[in-house]
């Protein structure tokens, strides 16, 4: 079932053409990587599906329903995991229900029930700034899953991690996304990044900002580290690398 | 944990009693006459000594310190948020707020007379007007300054322009508008001695001082001013306690334990 679809959507700003029109459909359940140098358009395609931007031409559909401009549909994330340190790690998770209505004793036990699922438990009383850069982007998570929205948005989420706990969150997020069966929109510039974790890669390329290749990735699940240098990955790792530099010449 | 509150506590007693040492040094070693500079000693007597007569002024200029204060500090939140959420308005009345404080407030306790009279209220005004230009602006620059990504987070989650401004900019603005009144805090005092000076026509902690200066009473000169720097000094303090309760995450690694059941 397709669960997003992308009619035609484009946005401009001023001279500039963020996103020339562009069409797409996401099936529920998937994993779908973008990836693309800066100034392609990613960031403003995100903006426009989460409702933070309306689109100047086409529609944006979720469930078959047209969503243009307006806000409340995704979970969204970004590479700041945007954690508020007045907020323990509990009632940071809890946060959207803060925003939207009640935070009721069921949302609680909830978040602590996620937090003790993945590793958090021993912090729930913590405030952020007395966690590590991965702790902070899992709790970013965990408070993006508790939104109950089956579609994700994540722009480059683990950006801004070392290699090494970058790794470990690709892997956790993997489980989390076995675990919840929901569908994840997945920002990146990492070529490496988009392939382990994805069905599809969509490569996208700038001035203007544009959809160049739609690749399904054959790798198999579940990956591992040695995922990395299966012929397979190393495959379509080329053919993603070859329209990004051929764009960069 | 003791060590730090030996720390926090210790070090500002033991700079304040190195400061009454340098004074008693200084006016004992150039053998200072006591009607230009009296001795700490003579200074608290003054004080002490005429408890019963200060006791009842000390408190109204706290009243006036401390009314002045709340209303400078509402008035100077709600500009600061006014002036934040309607740039228009912001670009109307910024300038006249600057305006405000250059005006010198000696100049503006004469009109203040007339319009209010010889009440506690020309004073109000007077602290009022100093405490809550320092709690705009910080105010102002606190929640134009709130990270747009969250902004744009919480509309993500469908979130309504009154429960971000509740969850999200309040609480984030809090460091700045707790500058603000600390700001405003250590100021308030002066504003009311200045309003006593140049509005009161009867018993007064200012007066009382211009009294003992004019009597040559150096001893008890000094000791008002102790005084008044108390008030300032306690005032202040308790702001600072306030901010320390209200604002846990700057300090602590884990909530405290009443928070959550």
């Amino acid at each position: 079932m397709t669960l997003l679809e992308l009619r035609d959507v484009a946005k401009t700003f001023g001279d500039t053409i963020a996103l020339s029109p562009t069409s797409l459909a996401i099936e529920e359940g998937s994993f779908v990587a973008i990836v693309g140098p800066s100034g392609c358009g990613k960031s403003t395609m995100f903006n426009v599906i989460a409702g933070l931007l309306t689109p100047d031409g086409g529609d944006v559909l979720v469930k078959g329903e047209r969503v243009n401009g307006t806000t409340g549909h995704v979970g969204y994330m970004l590479q700041k995991d945007l954690l508020v340190p007045w907020r323990t790690v509990e009632d940071n998770i809890t946060m959207a229900k803060r925003l939207t209505g009640r935070v009721s004793a069921a949302d609680r036990e909830e978040a602590r029930a996620v937090a003790r699922q993945y590793g958090l438990g021993d912090f729930l009383r913590h405030y952020p700034t007395a966690l590590s850069g991965g702790m902070r982007q899992r709790v970013a998570f965990m408070r993006t899953l508790v939104t109950h929205q089956t579609l994700l948005l994540l722009d480059e989420p683990f950006g801004a991690l070392d290699a090494q706990t970058r790794l470990e969150m690709q892997q956790w997020l993997l489980q989390v996304w076995r675990d919840t069966g929901r569908t994840v929109l997945f920002i990146t510039h990492d070529v490496d990044e988009s392939i382990f974790l994805s069905d599809r890669v969509i490569v996208m390329s700038p001035r203007p900002g544009r959809v160049v290749a739609d690749f399904a990735n054959p790798l198999p699940r579940p990956r591992t580290v040695d995922t990395l240098i299966e012929p397979a990955f190393i495959d379509l790792k080329t053919k993603v690398m070859r329209l990004l530099h051929r764009e960069d010449a | 944990m003791t060590r730090k509150i030996l720390r926090n506590v210790g070090v500002p007693i033991l700079s304040f009693v190195l400061l009454l040492l340098v004074w008693q040094w200084i006016v004992v070693g150039f053998h200072v006459a006591s009607y230009i500079a009296p001795r700490p000693r003579q200074a608290f007597l003054a004080v002490t000594q005429n408890w019963s007569a200060l006791w009842p002024l000390i408190l109204g200029t706290i009243r006036e310190t401390v009314y002045g204060f709340f209303v400078g500090a509402a008035l100077g939140l709600s500009l600061g948020v006014i002036m934040a959420k309607v740039p228009v308005l912001q670009r109307i009345v910024y300038p006249v707020l600057v305006l405000s404080q250059a005006v010198p407030i000696i100049a503006l306790a004469a009109p203040l007379v007339l319009i209010l009279g010889f009440s506690v209220t020309p004073k109000v005004v007077i602290v009022a007007w100093i405490v809550f230009f320092p709690v705009t602006v910080n105010v102002l620059d606190g929640l134009t300054h709130v990270d747009k990504d969250l902004l744009n987070l919480a509309r993500v989650y469908g979130a309504s322009r009154w429960r971000t401004f509740i969850h999200i900019e309040i609480p984030a603005t809090a460091t700045p508008l707790f500058s603000g009144l600390k700001i405003g805090a250590t100021y308030a005092v002066t504003g009311a001695i200045i309003g006593e000076l140049a509005a009161s026509d009867g018993a007064s902690l200012a007066l009382y001082q211009e009294h003992a200066n004019a009597n040559l009473n150096t001893a008890a000169v000094y000791g008002t001013t102790m005084v008044m720097t108390a008030i300032g000094i306690t005032w202040f303090l308790l702001v600072v306690g306030v901010e320390v309760f209200a604002t846990p995450w700057q300090r602590r690694t884990v909530a405290r334990r009443w928070r959550r059941r």
